[in-house]
């Protein structure tokens, strides 16, 4: 009788391909438990890429566990907006309501989406046709500028994009390395002068009737203006009125806890899921990993620009380097400015400025990707 | 090319004017709202 082994033992089906990406997923394991890097979202992740990389392990395929998730969770787009209900939970826009003019800083900050999505177009469609990447790809590229997880895996997945795997863990990945990749670019945009600028320290000018109106408000302005980014929003917002109404503590507690918690299992699961090997490893998906690079480097150097710019303005009253915390990477840039702040001077006191920056470009990403998911279409 | 320079510049436009909105909407609020002792 002639038994086609290869067909029921995992192992002859190995490939160089394989082997790699079973590498990256023990190393995404590695990086989250002994180094602490993003571990809540990089074990998931690192975990599914090693299950769906298990040659006949079926995970993938039709009806297997990752692909029910895939279509019930990434395609219906249900999981990004589950998450933000929780993120809009953990949110106090206090500091940020307390400082209005942050939400410039957040705006400016946005440039890195923008600025990627010209760049990866230039080199795919749009010019050198070096990269295969067409105006969604582009666009979806752009969105790691968001230093938003959800919002990434959000756009590239209305967007249709091929590389939304690869995107969503270099969001993920760049974001836990925002304190190696923001302070050379802020140092070298600002003078000693300018770092060492002190802010005075408010805290308690908001009131609570401030904090519930603010996301119903928020939700109706950049809804009936951008109303591609409404889901985002709202399910942030929601969350945030939980949050904030102060009658619903056992539904703020779920939506920050148990929600968030499982949300992140199966996202992270499933996007790991996603990395297989035949369509992960290949030039775009390394090209992918330096955009992102780019963009949280535009995204700091133009929040940066505008703190420059405000600081001369206002009489030398802003220091720029709060602008850096206009990415919307939460909470790590607004801690990266504390520290240069207080390197510089010991009594410069940054955290509740750069956190009010950092809730706005949290905002500010959501807004961008409706922006994008807005104009893409009409330019297709 | 031109496409992708509108993108851009469209982009960073509806950026700025919704958060030129939201700028505005929380200073008002924060006008009508100020904080006592109880707060």
């Amino acid at each position: 009788m002639d038994i086609p082994v290869s067909e029921f033992l995992g192992f002859l089906n190995l490939n160089w391909q394989i082997v790699v990406m079973l590498a990256v997923g023990g190393l995404l394991i590695y990086l989250g438990t002994a180094k602490n890097v993003e571990p809540v979202i990089l074990i998931p992740i690192g975990t599914g890429i090693l299950l769906a990389n298990i040659p006949l392990s079926g995970l993938v395929d039709e009806g297997g566990l990752f692909a029910v998730l895939n279509k019930a969770g990434i395609k219906t787009e249900l999981f990004p907006l589950l998450i933000f209900i929780g993120i809009g939970a953990m949110i106090d826009f206090g500091p940020f309501l307390e400082r209005p003019y942050t939400i410039l800083l957040g705006a400016a900050a946005q440039f890195g989406i923008f600025g990627t999505f010209f760049l990866a177009y230039m080199l795919g469609d749009g010019w050198l046709h070096i990269m295969n990447f067409s105006l969604n790809d582009a666009a979806s590229i752009g969105i790691i500028g968001s230093a938003d997880g959800p919002t990434s895996i959000y756009v590239s997945s209305v967007l249709g994009s091929k590389y939304a795997a690869a995107i969503v863990v270099a969001a993920y990945s760049y974001m836990a390395l925002v304190p190696i990749i923001q302070p050379p670019i802020m140092r070298w945009m600002t003078t000693k002068e300018e770092r060492r600028l002190e802010m005075p320290i408010t805290v308690g000018l908001v009131t609570r009737k401030t904090k519930i109106i603010f996301p119903i408000a928020t939700v109706l302005i950049v809804g009936l203006i951008a109303p591609k980014a409404t889901p985002l929003i709202g399910c942030l917002m929601f969350g945030n009125v939980l949050r904030e109404c102060g009658v619903v503590e056992r539904l703020s507690a779920t939506a920050q806890n148990e929600l968030t918690n499982i949300v992140t299992i199966l996202l992270g699961l499933t996007v790991g899921g996603m990395m297989i090997a035949s369509e992960f490893l290949n030039p775009e998906t390394i090209l992918i990993f330096v955009m992102g690079v780019v963009a949280f480097a535009l995204d700091t150097a133009a929040g940066v620009f505008l703190g420059k710019i405000m600081y001369l303005i206002s009489g030398k009253k802003v220091n720029p380097l709060i602008g850096a915390a206009g990415i919307s990477a939460f909470p790590m840039s607004a801690r990266v400015v504390q520290k240069m702040g207080l390197q510089e001077n010991p009594h410069n006191h940054l955290l509740m400025h750069a956190v009010g920056a950092n809730t706005a470009g949290q905002i500010a990403s959501v807004v961008a990707g409706g922006a994008m998911l807005m104009l893409i279409p009409l330019f297709s | 090319m031109l496409d992708a320079l509108w993108i851009v510049l469209l982009g960073m436009a509806i950026v700025f004017a919704v958060l030129g909105i939201l700028l505005g909407m929380m200073i008002l609020l924060n006008k009508l709202s100020k904080p006592n002792k109880t707060d």
